[in-house]
């Protein structure tokens, strides 16, 4: 892959090697690591602060030590018997959207990146366009216009506010376009014998190609749910009612409900960290390529 | 009715038989009315609205024409959400390109440990809005981690200075909340930066390096004359996200400064502003106005950056 470029950690290594030099080297060697492990931290530790302070007491929890003295699971009792709704329930919410939403972004995502990749048919280039056009449209700009046709079709009340939510952020031109990008590089020969075969376009798709695409059908899937997961903005604006909210909505009203009771709310903030956290220490891989192939031009 | 024929074939050609038409219209048509009805469609039925008495239930009444525009942009809270996104913009953008560059070369380079501290970068960006300021109100607050580190690493003279006492409310004065939340995003962002310029730097080609490196150029000099210039493109594309980014602040206000922008207004940002018409004072013709006018801020700044930074060279 890539070997030494234009960092300044590494200077060139066909400069003159003397003993002097080769000292001055290792030192700024170590200097750049000790930047870089220091630059990490940075990025952890408040996380790992929210950690142990959901285990501290109150008056303990605004004490600058590492260690919760005494460690007590007080904080995350009050964060599972006190709030109403109960935080299970938000999780709950929480993960209904997001799995159903990552499902059709997949399912919708890669049927219409397919099509816009290999089948031809008249105004799909124009159609395309007009797919990734609508990442140019502010969200804020629809959220009356939405709103309003979501009150139209019934779907800003009740329990079919989830239908709501889900119905916005069921596919997105993300998706659309990482998939199309992808199918594009896939070789044509596979195709081409399939329908030696006597396959239909429909079979073509779901027997030769979605396999192939796995990769970046696990980028869709990822970057879907931790969108819907994290979500705040469709939800607040749709989920009127208490018992739909989802855990980010949940997490900003306990914060005026908590107040400045620090353990019980890190509790609430840790919970809704973990799955995404499991996920990215899992398949950090596909949150890193998902991330930056959509930020490539095709 | 040769010609016919022809013409037939010459279609059949270019968009493959019936059976594919059909194949591809059926692939994309879930999708398709969604994008037309929530998101195309919406800019039109949000212009509709901004220009009649709107009811929350009932839909149009009178006719108002720019009337709800002439009001908004004579409004001085919303002089203050422009004044407080633009100036938010001003910083955030140039120091989370910057930083996200910086971090895509180093990441970049053959060091030990890449795979970690990439994945270490990016850390932040993996968390909700929702948390990540809750989790950040907690360590600003006046007992919170950030004024204990500061003490702890003796850097209280500075600050001390600076006019911050040891016990400085930063979300809480009027003077450092906006900054405080820039703080934040820049935090949380850059990892994000980070992989789209990781994505353009791998994509440059090592002859390139390697012709450097046998004209004697340095890191330094080969960073500057070179790898800064290939990446134009991504740069155009990192700042249009950025500043997009920037103009739509929201999530981080609100959670910050409740619907108001507390303290003081100076967190009121466009679209808090946008979300009060809306929901708080019920003034949904309003609303779609200021979303129009955001919606024309972010396509004008856009444009500009376009400007700037030219077109997609012929190389790339």
């Amino acid at each position: 892959m890539t070997r030494t470029q234009a960092a300044p950690l590494r200077p060139d290594s066909s400069v003159e090697v003397a003993p002097v030099g080769d000292r001055g080297r290792r030192f700024r060697r170590a200097l750049g690591y000790g930047f870089l492990t220091a630059y990490a931290l940075l990025m952890f530790v408040p996380f790992a602060w929210t950690v142990i302070t959901s285990f501290k007491t109150q008056p303990d929890s605004v004490r600058m030590t590492f260690i919760p003295d005494p460690i007590t699971l007080e904080g995350w009792q009050r964060a599972f018997n006190e709030l109403n709704p109960p935080v299970m329930q938000l999780f709950l919410n929480s993960a209904i959207i997001a799995g159903t939403v990552t499902i059709t972004n997949v399912v919708l995502g890669s049927m219409a990146g397919y099509a816009f990749a290999r089948l031809r048919f008249p105004g799909r280039e124009f159609l395309f366009l007009l797919v990734l056009g609508t990442l140019m449209i502010p969200d804020q700009l629809r959220m009356v216009p939405v709103y309003q046709i979501m009150q139209t079709l019934g779907l800003s009340r009740g329990d079919l506010q989830y239908a709501g939510v889900i119905l916005i952020l069921a596919v997105s031109a993300t998706s659309v376009f990482l998939l199309r990008q992808y199918f594009l590089t896939i070789p044509r020969d596979l195709e081409e014998a399939a329908k030696i075969d006597g396959a239909g376009f429909f079979t073509t798709f779901w027997r030769v190609m979605l396999p192939l695409a796995s990769p970046a059908l696990a980028a869709v899937a990822i970057l879907s749910f931790q969108g819907a997961w994290n979500g705040f903005f469709w939800p607040l604006i749709i989920m009127s009612e208490r018992d739909n909210w989802t855990l980010p909505l949940g997490l900003t009203q306990f914060r005026f409900e908590f107040f400045t009771q620090w353990p019980p709310l890190m509790a609430v903030v840790a919970l809704a960290t973990l799955p995404i956290l499991v996920l990215y220490l899992f398949f950090q891989r596909y949150f890193v390529e998902g991330i930056a192939a959509s930020g490539v031009k095709g | 009715m040769a010609a016919a024929a022809t013409r037939r074939r010459r279609f059949v050609i270019r968009y493959g038989s019936g059976r594919e038409i059909f194949a591809g219209y059926a692939l994309i048509a879930i999708p398709l009315i969604l994008f037309l009805v929530l998101n195309i469609g919406s800019i039109l039925f949000a212009l509709v609205i901004s220009v009649f008495e709107w009811r929350f239930r009932g839909g149009a009444g009178e006719f108002v024409g720019p009337g709800n525009y002439e009001r908004l942009l004579a409004d001085r809270t919303f002089h203050k959400a422009i004044y407080n996104v633009v100036t938010y913009a001003l910083w955030v953008v140039p120091l989370q390109m910057a930083l996200g560059l910086l971090l895509a070369v180093i990441v970049n380079a053959k060091i030990r440990g890449q795979t970690f501290f990439r994945a270490a970068f990016y850390f932040p960006a993996i968390a909700s809005s929702a948390a990540i300021t809750v989790l950040f109100i907690f360590i600003m607050q006046p007992e919170g981690l950030f004024n204990g580190l500061r003490a702890a690493l003796g850097l209280n003279p500075i600050f001390e200075a600076l006019g911050f006492g040891p016990r400085h409310n930063w979300l809480g004065s009027a003077s450092t909340a906006l900054g405080s939340i820039m703080a934040l995003n820049i935090w949380t962002t850059s990892g994000t930066m980070m992989l789209f310029y990781l994505a353009s730097l791998q994509s440059i080609s090592r002859e390139v390096y390697e012709a450097a490196r046998i004209d004697g150029a340095n890191a330094w000099h080969t960073f500057w004359r070179i790898t800064f210039p290939l990446l134009k493109p991504a740069h155009f594309f990192v700042a249009t996200v950025s500043v997009i980014g920037a103009l739509q602040l929201f999530d981080q206000a609100y959670i910050g400064g409740g619907s108001t922008g507390d303290p003081n207004f100076s967190l009121m940002s466009i679209v808090l502003y946008l979300y009060n018409a809306a929901f708080k004072q019920v003034n949904l013709d309003y609303a779609a106005a200021v979303g129009i006018v955001l919606f024309v801020i972010i396509f004008g700044a856009t444009l500009v950056q376009r400007q700037l930074f030219g077109r997609t060279p012929a190389w790339q």
